[in-house]
């Protein structure tokens, strides 16, 4: 997030909030929403279900899915002519708006209505209410990034935010919700195929001699390595043949599962890492036990680059172990030098050293104030609530012109239904824990599609309560909620349940640049199970 | 009394105490953060403070049900009492095995939670004492004359829209001090469909509501719980009011007073 959730409450005036279920997945983020609101802060949500934080909008607009390169330019093409975009900004902050504006002059409201099915003028208000109530805050999730055009949407966002001047001031901002307590965390610390700790490239030749320097070691690999589905697809394809898997349930949670099994049980030598015995797990060679966060101590670094201490309220059961303990015991096994730490304070304080974003972070710090988020690149810095406040990182932010495409698979005859994807609030993820929560799972048992009223008269449904859907990969059988909250053409089926597993049917087409998997597009068809008994 | 004259008081009261009891529940503070706490002899008081509210009370019942013979004090605010003298009458907390430590709030702090009676009354308890001077109470909360302002249709709509934004997450029940049934009946499917969000209007709200009729004390705790932000002390606030004009009883007042919703029948009568 370029800001900080707590200038949400404090300063935005408007939120534009898409391909996010915020209510039921960042609850507490909806909560400095609805303080807003009740100071009378604006709230547009565009979505193609008409998810809780929709039905609390000033605006709503139901686009098809995987169409939001097109609407994004379309409220741009609506500032621009209408004279609502921030000059000042533009020209003291930004460059190539004239290329952008040349490919965004082609989406008038009227083509974008044709391509998305939002009306021209509630794409016209969106435009206003956005430009006119600033600071304006972009909030998203992975209603944006899982598409093949994932990155396309998030430079459409980026240029929407640059062309109103709502980037580095207080409450406005582009600010994707990350999904885990400390998924910025892992990524911060180069959990990623490409980068060191800090998002050093590991291809940069400076960074490797860095490396190199600080841990002792010579000939630190150059090469970028696979993303997560990337690694499936190798495994698959006998590239790759050992895995080892942390607190991640590929099983269920990658796209067409059925292919991702294949693969899986294809591998030499499986490694997970885990809470619980989760789908993966089984599946796995050798499973070592991890502890919770309750059970650990250690820093998470949250969605809004907060990094705060997580304090041990009681030991780990049987074997289980801390992650960083496993993972240093397993490479003193290895005869690796360097994994001598005795606590996370003192591996912090490597991070210290090799992180520039995180150079001023210590524990005696967070005691004292509680929290900082990074960067902090000082003992005496204070860190820093929202960035690219005079400059941005490369100097001069950059506007992208993104051409509107469609989604990798669109509906056809035999397959005349959209199917996307998401969460509940009752539910977590892959289940691993919250499937384990009695209380949670009486509030939602088991899997459902949602469809439309109308779709389910024109298929013939009949009043039927179990419908079996289908897609090019796979098919499962759940129950059916009719609902008037999703648009007609699109079904939404929860994806936390193993026994009805909505990435069976998903496609594992890649967004060519983050190689992020559309799950949130594929193509299905729907029809009536019919038991023994009717 | 200004409040760290008011901590000093309380920790010499509470230092002189501990001998005679297995405990004190009060809120420690440390670098960790602030959590209830039960301090026994020797711990470092200093580490006992006041704020933020937290219902303490619920606390001492449930350590109370689990060490049937044990002593204990507790910290308590008006709030904290007033909750404590209902769950009395219902079997939550046994008077005569608790030391009540009460502690006044400052006129601040009554005009935050615009509380209309911000000193403990500790009249009726066994054992107790009660810190601090008495400040004034706090003006009524402005959402209650704004909500009176409206017609039917209006406050329809108002609580319609409040409880649109319900999460269901319980931060409501889960707090409450008097919430303490074993089997809840909004997680009974005969009563609320569950798996919806927002729970279903108005009975989910209006189920809770109903259930604390003639118990609800006024201490705020679920409005200061609720991450929607919804303005549930309109809706106690005036469930109390009601209660009193239909059946002159005032939750929490009096720890002799009879619950008039909760009578126990002798039985053949």
């Amino acid at each position: 997030m370029t800001n900080s959730v707590p200038e949400f409450s404090e300063h935005t005036r408007c939120f534009l909030i898409t391909g996010s279920n915020t209510t039921e997945a960042h609850p507490l983020i909806a909560s400095h929403i609805m303080k807003a609101k009740d100071r009378g802060a604006k709230v547009i949500v565009v979505d193609p279900r008409k998810v809780q934080i929709a039905r609390l909008a000033d605006l709503y607009l139901q686009p098809r899915p995987g169409t939001d390169v097109a609407w994004l330019n379309g409220l741009m093409y609506v500032i621009v002519t209408e004279e609502l975009a921030d000059q000042e900004f533009i020209e003291k902050r930004t460059e190539g708006f004239e290329e952008m504006w040349r490919v965004v002059q082609g989406y008038p409201p009227e083509r974008v209505e044709e391509i998305t099915g939002i009306p021209a003028e509630d794409l016209r208000a969106a435009a206003r209410m956005y430009a006119q109530n600033k600071p304006a805050a972009i909030l998203y999730t992975m209603g944006i990034t899982q598409h093949t055009t994932g990155v396309d949407n998030v430079k459409c966002i980026a240029n929407l935010a640059m062309l109103t001047g709502n980037l580095g001031i207080p409450g406005g901002g582009v600010n994707p919700l990350r999904g885990q307590n400390n998924v910025q965390g892992a990524c911060d610390m180069g959990g990623l195929p490409n980068v060191y700790p800090a998002y050093q490239p590991v291809n940069s030749p400076e960074a490797k001699a860095k490396f190199e320097a600080i841990w002792g070691v010579e000939g630190l690999s150059d090469k970028v390595g696979l993303t997560v589905v990337e690694m499936v697809h190798a495994a698959g394809e006998g590239h790759l043949r050992s895995l080892y898997v942390m607190g991640e349930n590929p099983l269920l949670s990658d796209p067409d599962i059925g292919h991702a099994r294949e693969s899986l049980e294809k591998l030499d030598f499986l490694v997970v890492q885990d809470i619980f015995l989760t789908e993966t797990a089984e599946l796995a060679h050798v499973v070592l036990p991890a502890a919770t966060f309750a059970e650990k101590e250690g820093t998470f670094t949250a969605t809004d680059r907060r990094i705060q201490r997580v304090r041990k309220a009681v030991d780990p059961p049987g074997q289980a172990k801390a992650d960083w303990e496993i993972l240093c015991l397993l490479a003193r096994r290895l005869g690796a030098a360097g994994f001598d730490f005795a606590s996370p304070e003192e591996i912090m304080a490597e991070i210290a050293r090799v992180a520039p974003s995180y150079g001023g972070v210590t524990y005696e710090r967070l005691d004292r104030e509680g929290l900082l988020r990074w960067p902090v690149p000082s003992a005496d810095h204070p860190g820093t609530p929202y960035l690219h406040k005079e400059k941005f990182t490369r100097g001069l932010g950059r506007f992208f012109a993104v051409e509107f495409q469609e989604p990798a698979e669109l509906p056809d005859e035999e397959y005349p239904f959209i199917l996307t994807t998401g969460r509940i609030i009752f539910q977590y993820h892959t289940g691993t824990m919250s499937r384990r929560s009695p209380k949670l799972e009486q509030e939602a048992p088991e899997p459902y599609v949602e469809m439309h009223p109308d779709d389910a008269a024109r298929i013939g449904l009949d009043g039927a309560q179990r419908v079996r859907v289908v897609s090019r990969r796979g098919e499962i059988e759940v129950a059916v909620r009719l609902t008037e909250r999703i648009r007609p053409g699109v079904v939404f089926i929860p994806f936390h349940y193993a026994e009805a597993a909505a990435n069976v049917l998903t496609h594992a087409a890649l967004d060519p640049v983050a190689k992020i998997p559309e799950l949130k597009v594929c193509a299905v068809w729907v029809e009536r199970v019919v038991k023994d008994e009717e | 009394m200004s409040h760290p004259d008011l901590l000093n008081t309380l920790r010499a009261h509470v230092a002189e105490k501990l001998p005679e009891l297995d405990g004190v529940v009060g809120l420690r503070r440390t670098v960790v953060g602030t959590a209830p706490y039960l301090f026994r002899q020797g711990d470092d008081l200093s580490e006992l403070v006041l704020s933020p509210r937290y219902p303490l009370a619920s606390v001492v019942s449930l350590l109370q049900k689990r060490y049937p013979q044990a002593r204990f004090g507790l910290v308590a605010r008006a709030c904290d009492l007033r909750a404590l003298v209902e769950m009395a009458k219902r079997q939550q907390v046994d008077p005569d095995r608790l030391f009540i430590l009460g502690v006044a709030c400052t006129a601040e702090e009554a005009e935050e939670c615009h509380c209309g009676a911000p000193f403990p009354k500790t009249e009726g308890w066994p054992q107790a004492v009660a810190l601090g001077s008495p400040a004034s109470a706090g003006s009524p909360n402005p959402i209650i004359a704004r909500y009176e302002g409206m017609d039917r249709a209006e406050r329809w709509a108002f609580w319609q829209e409040q409880f649109a934004k319900c999460i269901k997450c319980y931060g409501c029940r889960n707090i409450c001090p008097e919430c303490f049934c074993e089997v809840c009946a909004l997680e009974d499917p005969l009563w609320v469909e569950p798996g919806v969000l927002a729970p279903p209007f108005p009975s989910f709200h209006l189920i809770r509501a109903m259930h604390m009729a003639a118990r609800c004390v006024g201490c705020r705790q679920c409005e200061l719980a609720c991450p929607a932000h919804i303005p549930l002390t309109v809706l106690y606030d005036l469930l109390r009011r009601d209660v009193a004009e239909l059946t002159g009883y005032e939750p929490g007042a009096d720890l002799f007073a009879a619950p008039p919703l909760s009578l126990t029948l002798a039985e053949g009568r």
